[in-house]
C-alpha cells in the first residue's frame, strides 16, 4: 500500500476539522456491479411473504363432462337443473369461475441462498462505490453542496444522546450539504400506481442519505432522531445491508458516516492481507487489475515502447472531401501556385500598368515618313 | 488527466458501471432508440463517454443563468470534494458574441482543457446567447392594392 488517502472529518455544522482519518481498506474493494445486482436480486426476495389462491378456489362443484355426441365442447359442465349454473362449463381456466391456470401454491420457492462470501463482496463493493461523488451523481444524489465524499461528520454531535431530535437532526443534515437531497426526497413523494396502494405501500419517494452509526459509542437516540425524516435512514456500521446501500441494485449510495462508524470500518471489514476482526475468514477482496485507467495504460511507457511508429507521418491522406475553390481558398491556391503569395503581397493585382504618354514625334521621323 | 483517488477507480470504470443506466440518461424508443443526457456539464446533451460530465474529472458546462451565459468547469484535483470541485464564471448579456465564444475557448481548449469539447462549447454558447436574444416583433404586412385594402378594412 503506497499513499492511504485521508478523508477530512468535519463537524456537525458542516465546517472541516483538523481531524482526519485514513481512508479504510473497504474502500479500496473492486467496484463489481455485477455482483452488486446478483445478490441484490436474492437479497430482495428474502423479505417476501407467502401467497395463493385458495387449493379449493374452482373446483367447489360437482361438474363432469357430458362427453361427445352432444354438439357441445367436452369440458366439465355443472350438473343438475332448475339453476343457470347448471350445464355451464367449470374447472377449466378459461372458464367463468373455473380455477386459474397454475394456481399459485404458498410452498413456491420465495427465498434465495446466497453465499456469504458474495454477499460480502457486494456489499464492500457497495462502500467502495459510495465514495464517488461521479456514482453518487449517476444515481441521483444531489450533492453538489456537500464538502466531500465520503462525508465523516465527527461523533461528538452524536454522542450520549447529543442528537435526539428530529428538528436538530434536519439543521444538521441542511449544514453538512444534505439538505437538496433530502428535499429532493420531500418533492419525489408521489401516489403508487396499482394496487400496491391498498397493500401497505401507498406512496413512492425516492431515497436520501444513509446515515451509519456506532452503535457502542454514538448510542441509538439518533436513529429516533432521523426516522421521520423522509428519504434518510439510519444503519449500525455492524450490519450494514446491501439493500440500502445499493437500492434497487444501483452502486452509490449518498451515505453520511460518523467518525466512530468510520474508524470501525477497518476492524469490521480488515484489509486485503489482514483477515477481519469480526467476520470470521474474511479477507477484502482484491482488484484484478492493477490500473483501470485505460488512457492511462495507452499512454504507459511500456505499451507506447512496443508499438510500431506512425505509418505515413503527419500528412495524412483525406479521402473523399469536398473539392476546394482555389480562386477562393488561398492555401489551396498556393498549393496550385507559390508566386500567388508575392503576387498579392506586391499589390500586383490592382497596380497600375506603368505606361508613358508618347512623346510628340521626331520631325525627322515624319518627314522620313511623309517622304515621297 | 488528474490522478484518480483510488485505484480501484477511474472515469472509465465509471463510465463503464454507469453507461447503461444512470440519473442523467433519457433513452426514448423513437428514432432508432436515441439516448440523451441530461446532464448539466454535457455540452451536447448526448449519452456518450465524451460528453459525460459527470463522468469526466475535466468537464465544461456552458447553461443560461439569469440571462447571462453562465460557465462551469470541474476542477480535477478536487473531485472527491463536491462543494468545491467546480469553477463557475458568468458572461453579461451585453457581452458580444464573438468575444464571448473568445472567453470560451480562450478559458478552456486554448488553456489545453477538453480542447476536444472546443466546437461544442462555442456551438452551445451561441445557442444559449440566442435563446436569451429579445424577440423583435413581426413586422405589420404592407397591404398591396386597393382591393386587399378593402378586404381587410371589411374584416374590421
Amino acid at each position: 500500500m503506497t499513499s492511504r488517502p485521508t478523508v477530512t472529518i468535519h463537524g456537525a455544522d458542516g465546517d472541516p476539522s483538523n481531524d482526519t482519518h485514513p481512508l479504510p481498506s473497504v474502500f479500496k474493494a473492486p467496484i463489481r456491479p455485477d455482483i452488486v445486482q446478483a445478490v441484490h436480486t436474492g437479497m430482495a426476495k428474502n423479505k417476501r411473504q407467502p401467497y395463493a389462491v385458495s387449493e379449493k378456489a374452482g373446483h367447489q362443484t360437482s361438474a363432469e363432462s357430458w362427453g361427445t355426441g352432444r354438439a357441445v365442447a367436452r369440458i366439465p359442465r355443472v350438473s343438475g337443473g332448475g339453476t343457470h349454473r347448471a350445464g355451464q362449463a367449470a374447472f377449466g381456466n378459461q372458464c367463468r369461475s373455473g380455477r386459474m391456470f397454475a394456481p399459485t401454491k404458498v410452498w413456491r420457492k420465495w427465498h434465495q441462498k446466497i453465499n456469504l462470501g458474495q454477499k460480502r463482496f457486494a456489499t464492500a463493493s457497495a462502500i467502495a462505490a459510495s465514495s464517488s461523488a461521479a456514482l453518487l451523481l449517476a444515481r441521483g444524489h444531489h450533492i453538489s453542496t456537500i464538502p466531500e465524499v465520503p462525508l465523516v461528520i465527527s461523533s461528538k454531535a452524536f454522542e450520549a444522546g447529543a442528537l435526539r431530535k428530529t428538528s436538530a437532526a434536519v439543521k444538521m443534515l441542511h449544514e453538512v450539504g444534505a439538505g437538496p437531497d433530502v428535499d429532493k426526497v420531500k418533492a419525489s413523494r408521489k401516489l403508487r400506481a396499482g394496487k400496491g396502494k391498498l397493500r401497505g405501500r401507498r406512496h413512492k419517494q425516492r431515497r436520501g442519505p444513509l446515515v451509519v452509526y456506532d452503535p457502542t459509542k454514538d448510542g441509538k437516540e439518533m436513529s429516533l432522531a432521523f426516522r421521520n425524516i423522509p428519504g434518510v435512514e439510519t444503519c449500525s456500521v455492524y450490519a450494514l445491508n446491501l439493500l440500502q446501500l445499493a437500492p434497487g441494485g444501483h452502486l452509490g449510495r449518498f451515505v453520511i458516516w460518523t467518525s466512530s462508524a468510520f474508524a470501525a470500518l477497518d476492524s469490521i471489514y480488515g484489509s486485503t492481507t489482514e483477515p477481519s476482526e469480526l467476520k470470521r475468514d474474511f479477507l477484502l477482496p482484491s482488484n484484478l487489475v492493477a490500473q483501470p485507467d485505460i488512457t492511462k495504460l495507452i499512454n504507459s511507457s511500456e505499451v507506447q515502447s512496443v508499438l510500431r511508429p506512425v505509418k505515413g507521418g503527419a500528412v495524412t491522406k483525406r479521402g473523399n472531401v469536398q473539392k476546394k475553390n482555389p480562386l477562393r481558398n488561398k492555401q489551396v491556391l498556393l498549393r496550385l501556385n507559390p508566386y500567388a503569395a508575392v503576387y498579392s503581397k506586391e499589390g500586383l493585382g490592382h497596380s497600375k500598368v506603368k505606361s508613358e504618354k508618347p512623346g510628340a514625334l521626331d520631325e525627322v521621323f515624319e518627314k522620313t515618313l511623309m517622304e515621297n | 488527466m488528474a490522478p484518480t483517488q483510488f485505484e480501484n477507480l477511474s472515469e472509465d470504470l465509471i463510465w463503464e458501471v454507469c453507461r447503461h443506466n444512470n440519473a442523467y440518461l433519457c433513452k426514448r424508443k423513437q428514432a432508432g432508440g436515441v439516448q440523451f443526457s441530461r446532464d448539466p456539464m454535457n455540452l451536447a446533451n448526448k449519452h456518450s463517454r465524451k460528453h459525460a460530465g459527470f463522468v469526466n474529472n475535466k468537464a465544461i458546462g456552458i447553461n443560461a443563468d439569469s440571462n447571462t451565459v453562465g460557465m462551469t468547469t470541474k476542477i480535477a484535483s478536487r473531485q472527491n470534494k463536491p462543494a468545491k470541485s467546480t469553477h463557475n464564471s458568468s458572461f453579461s448579456a451585453s457581452t458580444p458574441s464573438r468575444k464571448l465564444y473568445r472567453n470560451v475557448v480562450n478559458s478552456t481548449a486554448k488553456k489545453g482543457y477538453r480542447a476536444d469539447l472546443r466546437g461544442d462549447a462555442v456551438a452551445r454558447a451561441s445557442a444559449v446567447k440566442q435563446s436569451q436574444r429579445e424577440k423583435k416583433d413581426t413586422k405589420e404586412v404592407k397591404l398591396r392594392g386597393a382591393k386587399a385594402r378593402k378586404a381587410a378594412a371589411g374584416n374590421a
